[in-house]
C-alpha cells in the first residue's frame, strides 16, 4: 500500500543492509552461465557499490569474496560458491537474531531505529516463541524506514509505538533495552549506523538502557583493521520532500542529509554476531579465533578488482 | 460592574487563537487589563475596583489555562495593585502604568536578548539551532551582523517542520544556513561550537520546557562540550512550578507524523506525539533574558523579581488555579 502524502516527507522504500547486499550477489547469481557479461556486470557492481553505499561492508565483503574466488578457480565451480555465500549471509543473520533474541525477556520495551532484516528476524523468533514485549520505532529520518519496520511488527501482531526521531530521550525512560541494526562494523567495535544511532545510543546510555548491536560479521569492515576510514555518504533536499515541497522554500535553500553515522564503541554494551555476543572492544579476539592469525588475510576489493582486470581485461 | 466589551474582545482574540505566540498574547492581556482599568466606572471605593479588577484577570487567564505567558503578564500587571495604596484613581494610574510597563519591556525584551546573546556568541561561530524561535533566530541575526557566525545548522524539527521557518528567516537576513534532519545533531554537533535554542516554558529549577527534541540535542551538546544557550523573555518562567506544579506535555494528534491511513492500516501501532521535553539545567549553560544572563539554577531569582507578589498569591491559591478575585477579596 502507498500513501501518497508519505512522499512529501521524503519517505522511500528502502532496501536493509542485508537486503542491499543479497540483491548485488542475485544480479551476479543471474549471469553465472555467461562468463564474458559476469565479468561485466562484477565491474558494473563493484562501482555502483562504491558509488552508492559505499558504507555497506556485506555488500564489499561478498564482491571481495566471489574476486577472490575467481582469481583462485575462475569460473570452475562459482555457481556453487555464489550459492553458499548467500546461504552463509542467511544462516549468519539468522544465528545473530536467535542469540540477539535471547537477550529479550517477558514484558521488555524495546527500542530501535530504521529497518534492519536481522533485527525483524529477531522480532520474529521472540513472536514464535511467545514471548510477550513492546517495541518503540524512531521513523528514522531521511528516507523513514521505521515505518517498514512498524509496517512489520504490527503485521506480527506486536504492540508498537511509532514515534519521531526527536522524542528518544522522552520516550527512552519507558524502555529496558535498545536493539539496532547495522550498516558496517569497525574492528575497534565503533558500527556504522543509520544516521541517529549514535544518538540513540547516547539517549539510551545516558538512561542506562542498555544498547545490543545485532552485527553478522560480513558486516565487519576489514579495511579498518589498517586504519581505513569508513566512508559516509551524504544526500541532499530530495532525502527530506519532494519538489512540490521544496518549491515552497527559498531558492537559496540547502540541507545536508548525513545516512548513516558511527556509534563509539563505549556507548554499545553489546556486539551480537553469529559466533556470539561480545563486548564491542572484543572484536579483533574473535576475528583471531576465527581466522586463526591476527590481522586475518584480506585483500582489497580495489587491488582484487585490478587483478581481475589484468586477467579478463576491461569489459564494455 | 461590567466588563467593557472592548476588553472582552481581546479575551475571545486570545481565546480562539487570532492573537498567537507567547508575546503577543503577553502583550494583549496587558493592554485588556489597562483598557479595564481605564474605563472602570463602578463604585470609587478601593474594594470594588481591586475586585472588578481581579474578575478581568480571572477572564484573560481563563482564555489558555496551558500558555506561561498570558498569566506571566496578567500576575506583573495586578502586582501594581498590591503595589499602591491609596484612592481608585491611584490605582488606575498604577494598573496603566504597570500594563504599558509590561508593553514597552516585553518588546524591547527582544532587543536586549539579542544584544546579551549576540555578546556570547564566539568569533567564526558555527550555531546549531532547533524548532523555530523568536528569540534565538534574533541572537544569531545580531550575531552575524556582528561578523561572528561563520555557519548555521537549523534541525527540521519533525512533525511541523518549524526548523524552515527559521532557515528562510536566515536566509532572509544573508546568515548562512544549512538544515539537517533531527537525527543527524549527533554527528553534526562535532562541527557546533554553540547551541542556541529558544524555550516555551522555564521551570523555577532552570528546567527548560521546549520543542521535542531539545533536550536529546543539549545532551548531545553536553557530550560534545559544546555550550548550550537558551533565549527566552522573563515571562516565560513559569511561577506555578515554585510550588511543585508539572508543567503537563501537550500530546498532539498522530496525523501529524503519519497520515490517518496509514494509522488506520496498523492497528497494533500507536504514533505518539509528544510536543515538548524537558532540558534539565545541567545540559544548559546559560539562560539569556532581557534582564540578563543567568545561570539556570538561577531561575528563581527571575520568579522572584518578576513576580513576587504573584508568588505568594499563587501559594494561597492552592495551585488549583490561579483565582485572583477571590484572593484580592481576602
Amino acid at each position: 500500500m502507498e500513501y501518497v502524502e508519505l512522499r512529501r516527507h521524503g519517505y522511500r522504500k528502502g532496501l536493509t543492509s542485508t537486503e542491499y547486499a543479497l540483491n548485488i550477489v542475485n544480479i551476479l547469481l543471474k549471469m553465472v552461465n555467461d562468463e564474458k557479461e559476469f565479468i561485466r556486470t562484477y565491474y558494473v557492481v563493484v562501482d555502483k557499490v562504491l558509488r552508492e553505499r559505499p558504507s555497506n561492508m556485506a555488500s564489499v565483503n561478498i564482491l571481495r569474496g566471489i574476486g577472490s574466488y575467481l582469481l583462485e578457480n575462475g569460473f570452475n565451480g562459482i555457481r556453487d560458491y555464489i550459492v553458499g555465500l548467500i546461504d552463509k549471509i542467511e544462516k549468519a543473520c539468522e544465528e545473530t537474531a536467535i542469540i540477539a533474541s535471547h537477550r529479550i525477556v517477558e514484558k521488555d520495551v524495546l527500542m530501535t531505529l530504521s529497518d534492519s532484516l536481522c533485527v525483524r528476524k529477531m522480532f520474529k523468533h521472540l513472536v514464535d516463541r511467545d514471548v510477550e514485549f513492546e517495541v518503540y520505532v524512531l521513523e528514522s529520518r531521511p528516507g523513514m524506514e521505521g515505518l517498514d519496520l512498524a509496517d512489520y511488527l504490527d503485521k506480527l501482531g506486536v504492540k508498537t509505538n511509532l514515534v519521531i526521531d526527536s522524542a528518544a530521550r522522552f520516550f527512552v525512560k519507558n524502555v529496558k533495552k535498545v536493539v539496532v541494526g547495522v550498516e558496517a562494523l569497525a574492528v575497534n567495535g565503533a558500527v556504522v549506523g543509520k544516521v541517529g544511532t549514535s544518538l540513540l545510543s547516547l539517549v539510551a546510555n545516558e538512561a542506562r538502557v542498555r544498547v545490543f548491536a545485532l552485527a553478522p560479521l560480513y558486516k565487519l569492515s576489514f579495511e579498518t583493521i589498517h586504519g581505513e576510514l569508513l566512508e559516509l555518504p551524504e544526500g541532499d533536499w530530495s532525502y527530506l520532500m519532494d519538489e512540490e515541497v521544496r518549491k515552497t522554500l527559498p531558492q537559496n535553500y540547502s540541507a545536508r542529509v548525513p545516512v548513516f553515522d558511527v556509534t563509539p564503541p563505549h556507548l554499545i554494551d553489546g556486539i551480537v554476531t553469529e559466533y556470539g555476543l561480545f563486548a564491542p572492544q572484543a572484536i579483533p579476539v574473535v576475528l583471531k579465533q576465527i581466522y586463526g592469525v591476527y590481522p586475518p588475510k584480506v585483500e582489497s576489493l580495489e587491488h582484487i578488482v585490478s587483478q581481475i582486470k589484468e586477467k579478463w581485461g576491461e569489459i564494455r | 460592574m461590567k466588563v467593557p466589551d472592548e476588553v472582552l474582545k481581546i479575551a475571545d482574540d486570545i481565546k480562539y487563537m487570532r492573537i498567537r505566540g507567547a508575546g503577543k498574547i503577553a502583550r494583549a492581556a496587558a493592554q485588556a487589563l489597562k483598557i479595564a482599568a481605564e474605563k472602570y466606572s463602578g463604585p470609587s471605593d478601593v474594594e470594588s475596583f481591586k475586585k472588578y479588577m481581579g474578575k478581568v484577570a480571572d477572564i484573560l487567564i481563563s482564555t489558555r489555562p496551558t500558555a506561561v505567558s498570558l498569566p506571566n503578564a496578567v500576575l506583573y500587571v495586578m502586582f501594581s495593585l498590591e503595589k499602591t495604596s491609596g484612592n481608585v484613581s491611584e490605582l488606575k494610574k498604577a494598573v496603566v502604568e504597570a500594563a504599558e510597563e509590561f508593553i514597552r519591556e516585553s518588546l524591547m525584551a527582544l532587543e536586549k536578548i539579542s544584544e546579551y546573546g549576540a555578546r556570547r556568541i564566539k568569533d567564526d561561530a558555527v550555531v546549531l539551532t532547533h524548532c523555530h524561535s523568536t528569540a534565538s533566530v534574533s541572537v544569531i541575526v545580531k550575531a552575524y551582523k556582528m561578523g561572528k557566525i561563520k555557519r548555521v545548522y537549523s534541525t527540521e524539527t519533525r512533525p511541523f517542520y518549524q526548523g524552515r521557518i527559521t532557515t528562510r528567516q536566515l536566509l532572509e537576513n544573508g546568515v548562512p544556513v544549512i538544515q539537517i534532519p533531527d537525527s543527524a545533531v549527533r554527528l553534526i554537533m562535532h562541527e557546533v561550537d554553540q547551541v542556541v535554542i529558544g524555550a516555551d516554558t522555564i521551570a523555577s529549577n532552570g528546567a527548560v520546557i521546549n520543542k521535542i527534541g531539545t533536550s536529546q540535542i543539549a545532551l548531545a551538546a553536553h557530550e560534545a562540550r559544546v555550550r548550550v544557550f537558551v533565549a527566552a523573555e522573563t515571562y516565560k518562567f513559569s511561577p506555578m512550578t515554585v510550588f511543585g506544579e508539572l508543567v503537563s506535555i501537550e500530546f498532539r494528534d498522530p496525523t501529524e507524523i503519519v497520515p490517518r491511513e496509514w494509522i488506520n492500516d496498523h492497528p497494533n501501532v500507536e504514533v505518539l506525539n509528544p510536543a515538548f521535553d524537558v532540558t534539565p539545567p545541567e545540559y544548559i549553560d546559560a539562560l539569556i533574558t532581557e534582564i540578563g544572563v543567568i545561570p539556570p539554577q538561577a531561575a528563581i531569582l527571575v520568579l522572584m523579581e518578576r513576580m513576587g507578589w504573584a508568588l505568594e498569591k499563587i501559594k494561597l491559591g492552592r495551585l488549583d488555579k490561579i483565582k485572583l478575585e477571590d484572593l484580592i477579596e481576602e
